[in-house]
Order: C-alpha cells, then sequence, then structure tokens
C-alpha cells in the first residue's frame, strides 16, 4: 500500500477537470466509471481521490460543461451518469491547448537542465 | 429554487451517487474474487471519508444567499446547542439589554417622535404673555389681550383660545367630575379636527347664549353607551342643560394632557363664548391658553419678531391707571412650537434614560464578546480542521456573524417580551408630569428598533471576535494542539481592553444613578413646611350655575365646615382653594413701604384663600401675631397673613405685624396681622415663593361670583384626623352629600398620598436609573469574573511551576487579584473623566446636589471598585488552591 501511495502522482491544480473533460469525450460515464478510465489510462500512475473527483464533477456540472442525470446500470442500478455539454466541448478543446503549451513550456525548461546535471 | 427542502433532495441525490461509485468499487473486487465482505471493506477504505467527500461537494453547489445562510443558521445552532450554558448567558444578558432599550425607546418613540396627532403639526404654536419684570415670565393670556393681540398679529392664520374647566355632569347616572374645554369655534379646523358624527360649532355659536356640546369618544361611550341617536340630546353641565351636536373620534385629545389637569384631558368641548364682561377685564385673568397656526412661509423668529411688536399694542390697548405697570413690566407675547412645550420638560429625562438603556447594551455586548473570545480556545481544532478542508477565511466570518446574529436575534426576541412586560410596569409609575399619549404601542416603528438594536449588537460584540478567531493561523493551532498559549496572550488583551470599557461604562451609569439617589433623598428630606400625616383632603366644587350667589356659597362651606369639625375623631379642619404642593395662584400684590407711605412695585406673590382652621389644620407654624379667625370676615378690617420668606422680602429688618399690602395697584389695603411659615406651594424641589393667607369670607361677593379664578367654587377641605385619615374619607363625604346629594367631590386625599405623587417624577427617575445602574454595575462584574476566571484557567500550568518553585498561595493570590485590579481600576478611572464630562448633562434633573458631586463620585468609585474585586476574588481563590503537581499534567 504505502509504495503505490509514493507512485501516485499528485494533480495539478486544474488538471483534474482536464482529465474529466476528457474522458468523457469517449461517452457518457459515472463517478466510479472516471475514476477507473483516469487510472487505467495512465497505467496506474494517476489515483484520483474521490474527495477530488466528486467536488470536480458537481464544480463542472455548475459551470455547464458536464449534465448529469439519473440512468439505470447494467447491473439494474441507479447510477448518475456525466455527459459533455456543448460548452464542456469547448471548454475541454482550450484547456487542451493550454495544457499542451504549458508542458511544452515546461520541458523546455527541464530538458536542457537536465543535460546540463548529465 | 433555493429552498432547504429542494436542497434536501439534492443532497439525498450526492448520497446515493456515492453510494452507487461504493457499490460499483464492490463489485469489481468481489468480480476480483475477494469476499464481498472484505470487497466493500476495501472499497470503502479505498473512498475515503465518504463524509468529508460529500462536505466538500457539496461546498461546489455554490451556496449563495439563502441557501448559505440556511446553512449557517444549521451549524450556528447545532453550535450554539452544544454550549447551552454560554448560550443562555449571552441570550438572557441580550435580552436585558435589547429589552431596557425597547421599553425605553417605546416611551421616547411615544413622548418625543411621534408627531401630534393633528394637522401640519410642526406649524402649530402655543401663544403665552409674559410680563418679565414683574415676575411673571410666561403666563396665560386675558380675555382683552388676546382679542387686541389676534387683531394686531399678521404672523398666523388663526388664533383658538382654550380653557379647562371643571364641571358637573348630571342627569343620566351618577354625577361625574369631568373636564370641559372651553374652546374657540377656530380651534377644530386649525388642528385639521373632523368630528365623527355630527358637527364643529361655528364662529357665529361661539358667542354667549349657545348652549352646545360636543363629545369625546370614551364620555360618549361610558354616559350613553354609543348610542347612534345622540345628536340633539341634552347633557346637564353644571346642572345647565347643554345640546349634543358632535361626537369627535377616539384619538382626538386637545387641550393636550397637563400637570395641572393631573393628566387628564377633556371629555367635553364648549364655545369659550367670551362675555362683554370679560372682554373688559383688563391686567386680569390671565387664564386662556393661546393656539395659532403660522402663516405658510414664515418662519418662527419672524413670527416671533412681529409678535413682540403686536404685544405692544396689547401694552397700548392698557386702561391709563395699569398700562405703565405692563410698559414697565416689559408686557410681551412668547412664541414656542407646540411639540416643545409639549416635551421640553421631559426630553433630558428621556434622553438620559435611552442614553443609560444603550450604556447597559454596549456593556452586556462587550460581556458577550468577552465570552465569545473565551469560547474561541475550545473552537481553535474546529477551526483549523474547517480551514484545512478549503473554508476561505471569510466564509469563517460569516459563519461566526451568524451565530452571533442567531444570539442576538434570540436575545432581541425574548428582550421584546420582557419589553412588553416591563412596559406596562414602566407606564404605571410614569408620573403625571410626563405627558403620555393615551397609549403606547408596541409599534411597527419599536419593533423596527428592537430587531436593528440586535443587528447592531450582533455586530458590537460579533465583529472583534469573528475576525480574531477567523484570523487564528491554522498550522499554529494543529502544531500547538488546541492549547494555543501565544494566540491566546492577544486575545486576552482584547478582553482585558472590552472589560475596562465595561468599568468605564458602569460607572458613568453608576454616578449618573448614584446623584439621582442623593439628590432624591435631598428631596425627601426637604421639610415641606407643613405637617403631612394624618390630613385628609377633598375637593367640594360647586356648580357656579346653581350656586350662583356668594352667599350661597360661603353658606355652604361654612355649613360643610361645621359638620365635618364635630365629626368624632376630626381634630381640626379647614378650607382653602390651593393646597400645599397642588396648584397655585399667583398674583401681583404690593407692599406698603414703611418709610415714605408709597406703595413700592407690584410683586408676584402666592396668594391662597382660607377659612376656618386650614393653616393649623395643615400644621403651618405661626411665627408672629395671631392666627385668622372667624370674625375676619366681610365688612371687618381686611387682614392676611403672609409667610416668612414674604414678610422678609418686603420688609427687611422691620417687623411686618400692621404693614399693609394690596392686591394689584388699586384694590384696598390689608393689614398683616400674622406670619407664617413657608410651604413649598410649587414642589419640593421648586424655590421658595412668597405667600399671603387671605381670609375667604372678606372676599368681596361680587368677585367670588364672577370668580376669575375658576376655583373660588372649588374649595378643598382639609381635616386633620387623630387616627387613620383615609379611614375618614367616606363620612366627609356623607357630610357634604347631607348638604346637597347632586355633588360631585373629586381628589380625595391624605396629605402624605399628595407629598409621595409631588415626588413620584424624582422617583420614577431615580428608579429607572438606579435599575439600569444596577444591571451595569452586574453586568461589569460578570465580565471581569469571566476575564479573570478564564485567565486563571489559562494560567493554571504556569501557576503550578510558580508554586513548585516555592511561590506562597498568597503570591498566586496577590498575582491575580493584581491582574484583576489593573483592569478595574483603569476602567474607574476612565469612567471618572467621562462622568465628569457627561452628568452636566443632567443637572436639571438633579435638586440639591451639583453634577460633580464628589461625595458621589468618590462613593460611587468605592461601590464599583468593591463589587469588581469580589468578583476577582472567586478566580484568585482558584487560582491559590491550584495543585502543583496536578497543574504540571495539565498539558
Amino acid at each position: 500500500m504505502k509504495s503505490r501511495y509514493q507512485n501516485r502522482i499528485e494533480l495539478l491544480q486544474g488538471t483534474l477537470d482536464l482529465l474529466i473533460l476528457q474522458t468523457l469525450q469517449w461517452g457518457a460515464q459515472h463517478g466510479y466509471g472516471i475514476s477507473q478510465a483516469i487510472r487505467a489510462r495512465s497505467g496506474e500512475a494517476l489515483q484520483v481521490d474521490t474527495g477530488s473527483l466528486y467536488p470536480a464533477l458537481h464544480r463542472l456540472e455548475r459551470q455547464k460543461w458536464i449534465a448529469a442525470a439519473w440512468k439505470v446500470s447494467e447491473n439494474k442500478q441507479r447510477v448518475r451518469v456525466y455527459r459533455l455539454t456543448a460548452a464542456g466541448k469547448r471548454q475541454l478543446l482550450s484547456e487542451r491547448s493550454r495544457w499542451e503549451q504549458l508542458s511544452e513550456a515546461i520541458a523546455g525548461i527541464l530538458n536542457p537542465a537536465r543535460e546540463n546535471q548529465a | 429554487m433555493r429552498f432547504p427542502f429542494w436542497r434536501r433532495s439534492r443532497q439525498e441525490d450526492l448520497g446515493e451517487e456515492i453510494e452507487s461509485h461504493l457499490r460499483m468499487a464492490a463489485r469489481e473486487r468481489e468480480e476480483r474474487g475477494e469476499t464481498s465482505r472484505a470487497a466493500e471493506q476495501s472499497a470503502r477504505r479505498e473512498f475515503g471519508n465518504a463524509s468529508v467527500v460529500r462536505e466538500v461537494t457539496r461546498d461546489q453547489w455554490g451556496r449563495r444567499g439563502l441557501e448559505t445562510l440556511f446553512q449557517d443558521l444549521r451549524y450556528a445552532f447545532r453550535m450554539l446547542s452544544k454550549s447551552p450554558g454560554f448560550t443562555t448567558v449571552a441570550v438572557l444578558t441580550l435580552a436585558l439589554g435589547i429589552g431596557a432599550n425597547t421599553a425605553i425607546f417605546s416611551i421616547v418613540n411615544a413622548v418625543l417622535l411621534h408627531p401630534l396627532p393633528f394637522k401640519d403639526p410642526s406649524r402649530l404654536v402655543l401663544l403665552h404673555e409674559g410680563i418679565p419684570k414683574m415676575g411673571y415670565p410666561k403666563m396665560d393670556f386675558s380675555v382683552p389681550d388676546l382679542a387686541v393681540f389676534t387683531r394686531a398679529q399678521q404672523s398666523f392664520t388663526a388664533i383658538a383660545a382654550f380653557h379647562n374647566e371643571h364641571v358637573d355632569l348630571s342627569g343620566q347616572g351618577e354625577p361625574e367630575r369631568v373636564i370641559a374645554a372651553r374652546v374657540s369655534a377656530s380651534l377644530f379646523s386649525m388642528l385639521g379636527a373632523q368630528p365623527m358624527m355630527g358637527r364643529t360649532f361655528t364662529q357665529e355659536e361661539d358667542a354667549p347664549g349657545h348652549a352646545l356640546a360636543m363629545l369625546s369618544y370614551s364620555l360618549w361611550q361610558r354616559r350613553f353607551g354609543g348610542a347612534q341617536n345622540i345628536l340633539g340630546q341634552t347633557i346637564a353641565v353644571d346642572r345647565q342643560p347643554y345640546t349634543i351636536i358632535g361626537v369627535m373620534p377616539r384619538n382626538f385629545v386637545f387641550p393636550l394632557p397637563s400637570d395641572e389637569a393631573n393628566g387628564q384631558s377633556a371629555e367635553l368641548w364648549i364655545p369659550m363664548a367670551f362675555t362683554p364682561v370679560e372682554f373688559q377685564d383688563w391686567g386680569g385673568s390671565y387664564f386662556y391658553g393661546a393656539i395659532g397656526r403660522l402663516k405658510s412661509g414664515l418662519t418662527l423668529s419672524q413670527a416671533r419678531f412681529e409678535s413682540k411688536l403686536s404685544a405692544r399694542r396689547i401694552i397700548d390697548s392698557y386702561p391709563a391707571a395699569i398700562g405703565n405697570f405692563a410698559r414697565k413690566g416689559e408686557l410681551t407675547v412668547i412664541v414656542a412650537p407646540l411639540q416643545q412645550d409639549l416635551v421640553g420638560s421631559v426630553r433630558p429625562l428621556l434622553l438620559i434614560l435611552m442614553a443609560s438603556v444603550g450604556f447597559v447594551l454596549v456593556i452586556a455586548c462587550a460581556n458577550i464578546a468577552t465570552l465569545l473570545l473565551s469560547r474561541a480556545a475550545s473552537r481553535h481544532e474546529e477551526i483549523a480542521v474547517r480551514t484545512a478542508l478549503g473554508a476561505t477565511r471569510l466564509r469563517l466570518l460569516r459563519q461566526f456573524l451568524t451565530e452571533s446574529l442567531v444570539l442576538s436575534l434570540a436575545g432581541g426576541g425574548l428582550g421584546l417580551l420582557l419589553a412588553s412586560w416591563a412596559r406596562d410596569l414602566m407606564l404605571q409609575l410614569v408620573p403625571p408630569s410626563i405627558l403620555l399619549p393615551h397609549q403606547v404601542p408596541l409599534s411597527r416603528t419599536v419593533l423596527a428598533f428592537a430587531f436593528g438594536v440586535s443587528i447592531f449588537s450582533a455586530l458590537l460584540f460579533g465583529l472583534v471576535p469573528a475576525f480574531q478567531i477567523s484570523s487564528f493561523s491554522v498550522q499554529s493551532s494543529l502544531r500547538e494542539g488546541g492549547g494555543a498559549a501565544k494566540t491566546s496572550r492577544r486575545r486576552f488583551r482584547l478582553q482585558r481592553i472590552f472589560v475596562t470599557a465595561e468599568f468605564s461604562l458602569a460607572l458613568v451609569l453608576l454616578v449618573a444613578s448614584g446623584l439621582l439617589i442623593r439628590s432624591f433623598a435631598k428631596l425627601l428630606a426637604t421639610n415641606p413646611g407643613f405637617r403631612p400625616d394624618h390630613v385628609l383632603t377633598v375637593n367640594v366644587p360647586l356648580p357656579s350655575p346653581v350656586y350662583s350667589h356668594a352667599a350661597q356659597v360661603e353658606n355652604f362651606y361654612q355649613q360643610v365646615l361645621a359638620k365635618v369639625s364635630n365629626l368624632p375623631g376630626v381634630q381640626s379642619a379647614g378650607i382653602s382653594n390651593d393646597l400645599p404642593l397642588r396648584g397655585y395662584e399667583m398674583v401681583s400684590i404690593s407692599p406698603e413701604a414703611l418709610a415714605s407711605g408709597r406703595t413700592s412695585t407690584p410683586q408676584a406673590i402666592c396668594q391662597t384663600w382660607v377659612m376656618g382652621n386650614y393653616l393649623q389644620t395643615m400644621g403651618i407654624p405661626l411665627l408672629q401675631g395671631r392666627w385668622l379667625t372667624p370674625e375676619d370676615r366681610f365688612g371687618s378690617q381686611q387682614v392676611a397673613l403672609v409667610s416668612l420668606s414674604a414678610a422678609r422680602n418686603f420688609w427687611p429688618g422691620q417687623d411686618p405685624i400692621g404693614k399693609r399690602v394690596r392686591w394689584g395697584v388699586n384694590g384696598p389695603w390689608e393689614t398683616v396681622v400674622g406670619v407664617v411659615g413657608n410651604v413649598n406651594q410649587q414642589g419640593l424641589d421648586a424655590p421658595l415663593v412668597p405667600q399671603v393667607y387671605r381670609p375667604y369670607l372678606q372676599l368681596n361677593g361680587g368677585f367670588l361670583e364672577q370668580d376669575p379664578f375658576a376655583d373660588m367654587h372649588a374649595m378643598n377641605i382639609a381635616v386633620r384626623t387623630a387616627n387613620d385619615s383615609a379611614a375618614l374619607a367616606s363620612a366627609v363625604v356623607a357630610q357634604v352629600h347631607s348638604l346637597d346629594p347632586q355633588l360631585a367631590v373629586g381628589n380625595i386625599k391624605t396629605m402624605t398620598q399628595v407629598l409621595a405623587s409631588s415626588v413620584a417624577a424624582a422617583q420614577f427617575n431615580t428608579v429607572l436609573l438606579g435599575i439600569f445602574a444596577g444591571l451595569a454595575l452586574f453586568l461589569a462584574a460578570i465580565g471581569v469574573y469571566g476575564v479573570l476566571a478564564y485567565s486563571v484557567a489559562q494560567q493554571t500550568h504556569e501557576i503550578g511551576i510558580r508554586m513548585a518553585l516555592g511561590a506562597q498561595q498568597r503570591d498566586v493570590f496577590r498575582l491575580i487579584l493584581e491582574q484583576g485590579a489593573r483592569l478595574i481600576f483603569l476602567g474607574v478611572a476612565i469612567g471618572l473623566l467621562a462622568a465628569f464630562g457627561l452628568t452636566r448633562l443632567m443637572a436639571s434633573l438633579l435638586y440639591g446636589v451639583s453634577p460633580t458631586d464628589p461625595v458621589t463620585f468618590a462613593g460611587v468609585a468605592v461601590v464599583l471598585v468593591a463589587v469588581a474585586l469580589l468578583a476577582c476574588y472567586i478566580p484568585a481563590r482558584r487560582a491559590m488552591r491550584v495543585d502543583p503537581m496536578v497543574a504540571l499534567r495539565y498539558e
């Protein structure tokens, strides 16, 4: 448990929103499904804390980037399902480009530094 | 959209969402082969603290406005119910503070702030005459003067005269003594008053020969059962039939109730109808009230200036014989706004009461603020957790203020209950000199005031602690594990500031109250000049239309005096027109100057007509000469008794016996045959005025029939009894009725009662301010106790170390006491300075005591310090008893 915990990467402020929106791009999903999807796609590196996930979902819902509805799952369970709205799609695009700019910039800073150290 | 029930369903939504998450997680684990129990447990473990998740998720819902308020309120109620002790103390303290403020405000609102129920009341003025150089700074109008002035003036659209008269109502039902107001026809339209039934009388009917009456609502209800066919019926006023032409609405009150009428108001209105004789009564009978309405566009000062000019026309109109005195005496006309005239005398009293309840409230708030600060220590962890979970400082601030608001609104609600109860009690205590309107409703204004005061209090006591608490550094409090010794120092300083302020305010109130108590004691110790015990007085008015001849009136009073004197248990009896402390007649007399025999200028003097053994009955001592006797009657030498102060005034250093005085400048000479003691005719706190007593039986018959003083027909019987004087009242009244069964007697009172009611106003001030000061003292004592107790609790560890290092119990005791004493003495010093500056505002309420009376200041400071030290004693003793071993293990 402990080692796994340390391997987890703390999400940067705002990145969770991006990940949720990106996850929902492939289709409507409930909270648990979103968290599992992020974990699986990150190769178990990103584990979304429920204490961050649900506030984020509700925040995004309030900003009308995602919409929620109660559905009955294949296991005959009532689940709350989130889907991306049109505004959410636009938001996803802008956040993605911002993220790409940011990671490029950070990479630009980090790479020469690594060369120097090496 | 934003209602709690809706919110609840959304909360349930969230709960279900989390549950479904857990179920799905557990199911997946089960599918991987875990047992269902283990799967569920690990799913929950992985999920983390569900309630925290729920809480932080809820925070995303954008709770705003009402929703946040509801949530804050729920939380506030939870927090407050967790510490019922604190909540109870705080709510009760606030209830006292807000209740006292509301009660006093309801009176202030009714008396000072409420506009008079007349049309455009700010344009209404009362008019008075004054002859300042003759000792009459302000008096009512005489009939000819009013007529001249009304014609001459140019400032007023109308001027109306009014005069209260006590009349007998008879005919239907019991004979009854009520006030009838003689008023000019123009009065009703000037006041903008409409009758609820019938009509008012016309200008033409405002003349002799029109026996018309308008009833008050209460008289109509009481005497006629509210009969609809009342118009055109007759009512017997002083046994003369008057035709009823109208009924005034319930809220119409005029003339406004005065001291003189014992706070009663007129029950019927009859035409003023001045007679030709009254129009010729120059230089006498200044008895008629006058009210005017300012012309629009005219300022008060313009009207005053113009009225002074018009007053010269009055002087010019005087007959030559007395015109000179009017001119020398500088006769003038005084214009005063009706409202100011009405409340002028009670304004300082009410404002001081309002200020003192304000002080009480501030003290109460300071107390609660210190309690809140002390309580903050136990909330450190709560605050740290909430901050860690993302609560902003603003959010915390709002939460704490909501708690304060809940406290103060609860206190305000309870205070309102308290106020409505205390107000009834207070209204019974209110002396007639405070002219209250008929009802003092808990109006919307008063409710709004109570609400406003509650909100204000919440800010007052909540803001500083809220800022203080919400600024706790999260790290420091988590690290310190709740002990928070360093931050507490700073809070402790704030608490000390609050307590010092409390003491300063309490001291000011105590000084004010102490001054009133001392002045009240002085008042009670004043020698009234008569012996009030065992004296009964009864007013026996004779309706003048029936008793129209002087002989009838004199006969009646002589007979009734003889009958009453013979009653068993009566030691002596007498008759007089005025009684000590109750009403007085000022007249001008000219004392004879010794050397030249020339008359000196007329002097204002208090004149009383007496018969029988009135002075002996009252216990007024004869200092020189002889009493008046039954032989001093019409036809014999005109005699008079003067008071000691009159004798000293008129003939300093000379023997007054045999000196002469005369009424006005033309009256017949009267010889002084005796000197009697001074009596406080106007009230214990009023300056002594010279007095003259004259035999009723020497009253000129024509004068009596004309009765310009209106009370020669309404004499008072006074009897001195061997035993309980009140018990004799029915026997005295029976004697009156044996002569005329239809007479309505009134004002049956013992002189002890009269004395008591004459100090009622002072007593009212003293009692109320005393209560408020006591409250302030109590709250301040609780405040210093609370702070010290808290400080001792905080310092237990330190005290333990000191004791372990060898400090004696005595040293610890002194240490704590010194902490308290520093606050107390600082507070007292500031308070003394403040009181020194403020008490002069209450000079008009004091009698025989200077506003900076050193005895009061010193005495009050000692009392305050003593009580405060007592409050410090308990925590100090607790500190002294600290067991070092326990204390060192304390944290």
